[in-house]
């Protein structure tokens, strides 16, 4: 049976394909993907793109908290000290209203008191990054403002409050607005104050225990109050964790679908340079010699 | 009668035969490198006899013919198979480049539409800090450009693919002409009963040429081809070629006519149906799923801001994030640009308060809703890449499933009509020792001649 007597044009074309099988694995071995183009792998590589677009994704939710968290660890410091504040005014309180002070005593004690109520003024009017903490979402604008004549604190701000989303189907409220923090249930926490002041100032034992007595439950509605802060912080802290966790995840998951199998690459690459080399010398041993040499 | 004279003569024919298969042999020889020439054989038959009662004497040799070995049907299912491989290479290379545009870097549309969403969830946590919103307009900026960039590179590229189907009904038209002047001189050489092997060797080539560049239908007539498309437009009709010509249609692209008929979309195979298939068919769908994803991000976004209040506590109505793109979307991509330049009116408040992040939180769950076609602007991206990875890898695979069959129908042919050395040095001694036979029997018969002639005459 007759042949093709030209061998090379399937020399060549096994050669090229070689080439193309050694570009190919030296190219997974310099970038240490497998997909190098959609081309490779069209189901890897749009697997990829989500990939991609998730851990950017992840990576600005642990951006966010990280914002987040330090606001609220503010506002949750400042409550720690409203509460101390409003215990000390209690002491004071009932120390005044026992009877046994006099009026310098009382003047004493008033002028602490005094001093609790701008102290708790400031804490209210807490300022983070140029923002008003408690004044809900008119955070421009001072939320407690102190009446000089009357003596009397208003709440500027208003009600609303605001989420974040920090993850997939996670969203934290991130604020208290003040007129919550402070005047939740009935209560009033600068009227107590005031009346306490107003109290010491009259001497009435009586008005004097009252306003303890309202003291006493603003402090506990505060406490509770700010208990919000205490779990959203902890809330912050596990997305935290299971947002490091999903990053890792993420990250192999980058790497089985994309990334080269760089053992694999090169043992390939190993063959197909060993198959290259015999291609070349099959090509240049091919007879160079026919018929026409031995006649003479 | 056996005369000496006859056998002069039978040995001459010899000779004679001989030079002539020696001359195929030759040629077959110089030839050995010529692209598709078909070797040649000599048909050496034996001469007619004569009869002189009671005997039949043979008058030697003659070379009837020098005949080219080809495979027709071989040869036509080359044609098929070049236009086919040519149609998936032009096909292939053109998907190759449009795919660069969708490679994941830090400047491609999946990673600048992740990082808008970012700097806007940024914003959610600190909606009236101004730097917060300068980087929601600078993200928005770097994804307009992205979008510009690959869509300005597909309309480039489009724009070269056009310039190749000019060149190539430029060679279409060339090679048609080539073939008609080919028909023309091998039906005369055929008409005096000669071999037009040569011409006949040069018209294949030309023909497969032609089959490299368009879906070629060859129609044997007489001793000469019709030529047409595979959809009837004709090409070469004996010795007359038909042009093609090409106009440019309303989007600025060349169409193809034949005698006057519009044959663009009926040409779907060889390298100019490749080329067709990447500039009207591959290239627009990608352009037409960027203008969506373009359109729909923008629209979205802007719906979300104007329903807002900005920094300073007004609503939003006619404060658009994105310019709005054109109602059917049609280039989206390549104009989509960033209206805004004040930072201020973001609309991240959905109170009017300055510190309210509600519509800033609407914004961004556009990021995870179903606002491009029921899915996530990132997932529709996926899916764009998608599609043009698994299309440039289906015609990568199909270019070389039909370059594997076209080199092994050229092996075959290779095997019917290729030249042998080996084969044509056999051939050689043989036509030489039958040469040198023959002519050592013409020296015999000279000298019997001459014996004949020194006979002493009889005398009475």
């Amino acid at each position: 049976m007759r042949v093709n007597p030209n061998p090379y044009p399937d020399l060549l074309a096994s050669l090229n394909q070689t080439q193309q099988e050694i570009n190919t694995d030296e190219e997974q071995i310099a970038t240490g993907l497998s997909v190098n183009s959609p081309s490779d792998d069209p189901t890897a590589a749009a697997v990829l793109v989500q990939n991609a677009g998730q851990t950017l994704q992840v990576d600005q939710y642990q951006r966010s908290i990280g914002s987040v968290q330090g606001e609220m660890q503010d506002a949750n410091s400042a409550l720690t000290s409203v509460t101390t504040a409003l215990q000390q005014a209690i002491t004071l309180g009932t120390e005044g209203a026992n009877g046994t002070e006099n009026a310098a005593d009382l003047q004493a004690i008033t002028v602490q008191v005094q001093g609790i109520q701008s102290q708790l003024l400031s804490l209210a009017n807490l300022s983070y990054q140029g923002n008003y903490v408690f004044a809900g979402t008119a955070t421009g604008t001072t939320p407690y403002v102190l009446d000089p004549t009357s003596n009397s604190v208003t709440y500027q701000g208003n009600t609303g409050t605001n989420k974040v989303t920090l993850g997939n189907d996670f969203t934290l409220q991130t604020n208290l607005p003040g007129s919550q923090v402070f005047s939740s249930g009935g209560t009033d926490m600068f009227k107590a104050v005031q009346d306490l002041i107003t109290g010491l100032q009259s001497g009435d034992s009586t008005s004097i225990g009252t306003a303890v007595n309202e003291l006493s439950s603003v402090s506990q509605a505060v406490d509770s109050q700010s208990v919000f802060y205490g779990n959203a912080l902890n809330e912050l802290n596990t997305q935290q964790t299971y947002l490091s966790s999903e990053s890792t995840q993420l990250a192999q998951q980058q790497n089985t679908e994309g990334g080269a199998d760089l053992p694999a690459a090169i043992t390939n690459l190993t063959t197909a340079q060993t198959s290259l080399q015999a291609t070349l010398e099959a090509i240049a041993d091919t007879a160079h010699t026919d018929l026409f040499q031995y006649l003479h | 009668m056996g005369s000496l004279n006859a056998s002069l003569a039978t040995a001459l024919s010899g000779l004679i035969a001989d030079q002539g298969a020696l001359a195929a042999t030759t040629n077959n020889v110089a030839n050995v490198n010529t692209p598709g020439y078909s070797r040649e054989v000599p048909v050496l038959v034996a001469s007619d006899p004569i009869v002189v009662e009671p005997l039949t004497f043979g008058t030697g040799v003659t070379l009837q013919n020098i005949e080219s070995i080809t495979d027709p049907v071989l040869e036509s299912q080359i044609q098929q198979q070049t236009q086919a491989q040519s149609q998936y290479s032009a096909l292939s290379s053109a998907l190759q480049e449009a795919q660069v545009n969708f490679s994941t870097t830090t400047g491609d549309i999946g990673t600048s539409i992740s990082n808008f969403f970012a700097s806007i969830n940024q914003l959610s946590t600190n909606p009236s800090d101004l730097s917060l919103r300068q980087d929601v307009l600078t993200a928005a900026g770097n994804l307009a450009t992205s979008f510009n960039n690959t869509a300005n590179n597909l309309s480039q590229q489009q724009g070269n693919l056009d310039l190749g189907v000019v060149q190539q009904v430029s060679q279409i038209n060339q090679l048609s002409q080539q073939i008609a002047q080919l028909n023309g001189q091998i039906v005369n050489l055929q008409n005096l009963d000669q071999n037009a092997g040569t011409f006949v060797d040069q018209r294949q080539q030309a023909i497969d040429q032609l089959s490299s560049l368009v879906d070629v239908s060859v129609i044997p007539a007489d001793n000469s081809l019709t030529l047409t498309t595979a959809n009837g437009a004709p090409l070469v009709t004996g010795l007359q070629s038909f042009q093609l010509t090409t106009q440019t249609n309303s989007a600025g692209l060349h169409e193809i006519y034949s005698e006057g008929n519009n044959i663009t979309s009926e040409i779907t195979s060889g390298q100019l149906g490749g080329t067709l298939q990447a500039r009207d068919q591959e290239i627009p769908a990608l352009e037409n799923q960027l203008d969506t994803l373009a359109a729909g991000i923008a629209n979205s976004v802007n719906a979300v801001q104007t329903q807002g209040y900005d920094l300073n506590g007004n609503l939003a109505t006619s404060e658009n994030l994105f310019t709005p793109p054109p109602a059917n979307t049609t280039g989206a991509a390549a104009s989509l640009s960033v209206a805004m330049t004040n930072p201020a009116e973001i609309a991240a408040s959905s109170d009017g308060t300055p510190g309210s992040n509600g519509n800033a939180e609407a914004m961004y769950a556009l990021s995870t809703g179903s606002s491009i076609d029921g899915q996530s602007p990132t997932d529709y991206y996926s899916g764009i890449v998608f599609n043009v990875g698994n299309e440039a890898s289906n015609a990568s695979a199909e270019q070389t499933a039909s370059a594997a069959v076209l080199q092994q129908l050229n092996d075959q042919l290779g095997s019917v009509s290729g030249v042998s050395l080996n084969e044509e040095a056999a051939n050689m001694v043989q036509y030489q020792d039958a040469y040198q036979a023959s002519a050592q029997v013409i020296t015999t018969i000279n000298d019997m001649m001459y014996a004949a002639i020194q006979m002493p005459t009889l005398t009475g």
